[in-house]
């Protein structure tokens, strides 16, 4: 819900992502992060919601 | 809407010397033709200051919570849309239902009142307001009129999902049919597929011109935290400078706490006085809840389970 709202308002798809990830999921964990890093590098910087907006 | 009016009275009349109620809060006659203010009425004399018609758009459900711990019941006259948050609050255990005497009238709609006030001659007094299904005659002392309900209603009225209180006590006047709109998200799916850019450039415009007034936290039925995430200064959750990245944020956190429980009442839309849009945030999150839960409008049926307050195995699951 948040994620929708979120690209309603402007956000790009995939700039907010949550996972679900168990305490003992460590391999999915790391892919998750991975991928999560890489989508967000390719983004580039956020523009959105900066303090040095004003 | 005379005989509504006459009926409206002698209902509260009847509730106060019966001693049912200690209050009966409704609508009054405001300074201004187009507008009513809310009254407060705690003795059977004063009844008379209750009137009913097109220009009744508060959502006097607000009140009740004010009310919760006082002696007495209270009384409260409520159209179709303002009845789903009566449920709201009931279901949130934020009133309780024997201190409450819920006074149904089922709407017609509601007219814009500043669209109304731009025709009507200045200082005219009112006499009476009918409504004739395509639109509203209102006649006052200085001739009569008539606005065609296409042009002239609130936004929300238009495409209305409970003309008839879906909670009432006492109902006054004749129930409404209910229609159906497959338009109703219209505006929110043509803003959905607009290119991020283009979203995030339309809400720009509209967040930068935000005041922080916090009117659209005020008059909400459902905003019934003791203290609101927008005043707590320790820990300051959002901060109070008013610029686009907070202002952004003060929105975003609006709509979301409202989320699974907001009536779509409209008023937070009604009440801004920059003409901000919020009902398109809230209408976004209603869609979604539609779509993604199969949840209907908040408090439009009693005890329906809030969407986003409880967990079913069955829900979907992007984050998995
Ligand atoms: S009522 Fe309008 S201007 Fe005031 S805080 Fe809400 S959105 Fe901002
Ligand atoms: S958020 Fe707005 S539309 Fe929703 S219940 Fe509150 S005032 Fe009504």
């Amino acid at each position: 819900m948040l994620k929708r709202l979120l690209e309603y308002v402007g956000f790009e798809p995939g700039r907010f992502q949550a996972r679900w990830i168990s305490g003992s999921e460590g391999a999915k964990f790391t892919t998750t992060i991975k991928d999560m890093t890489e989508k967000i590098k390719s983004l580039g910087p956020n523009k959105k919601m900066r303090d040095d907006i004003v | 809407m005379m005989d509504v009016i006459q009926q409206l009275r002698e209902q509260a009349k009847k509730l106060l010397e019966e001693k049912k109620v200690t209050l009966v809060i409704g609508f009054g006659q405001g300074t201004e033709l187009a507008r009513t203010t809310p009254v407060f009425i705690d003795s059977p004399e004063g009844v008379s200051a209750l009137t009913w018609g097109p220009f009744c758009a508060n959502n006097l459900a607000k009140y009740l919570t004010d009310y919760k711990n006082a002696e007495g019941n209270v009384a409260v006259v409520v159209k179709g849309c303002d009845a789903r948050s009566v449920i709201r609050l009931l279901d949130d255990n934020q009133i309780s239902r024997d201190k409450v005497v819920v006074i149904g009238v089922p709407c017609p709609g509601q007219l814009e009142w500043q669209k109304v006030a731009a025709e009507v001659k200045p200082g005219a007094s009112l006499k009476e307001t009918a409504d004739n299904g395509e639109s509203f005659s209102v006649k006052t002392d200085a001739g009569d009129y008539s606005f065609n309900k296409k042009d002239y209603m609130l936004h929300r009225c238009l495409v209305c999902e409970n003309p008839n209180p879906v909670i009432s006590d006492i109902t006054i006047g004749k129930e409404l049919p209910v229609k159906t709109y497959e338009e109703r998200f219209a505006e929110v799916s043509e803003l959905e597929q607009k290119s991020t850019e283009d979203k995030s450039a339309y809400w720009d415009k509209q967040f930068s011109r935000c005041l922080r007034c916090y009117a659209c936290r005020n008059v909400c039925s459902v905003c019934t935290c003791q203290i609101c995430v927008f005043d707590q200064m320790l820990p300051m959750w959002v901060s109070k400078r008013t610029n686009l990245s907070e202002n952004t944020m003060f929105h975003i956190t609006r709509a979301f706490h409202v989320a699974g429980r907001c009536v779509d009442c409209g008023e937070c839309d009604r009440v801004c006085p920059m003409d901000i849009p919020l009902r398109k945030l809230n209408q976004k999150i209603h869609k979604d809840l539609g779509d993604l839960f199969d949840s209907p409008t908040p408090g439009s049926k009693p005890g329906i389970p809030s969407a986003l307050g409880e967990f079913s195995p069955g829900d979907p699951e992007e984050f998995m």
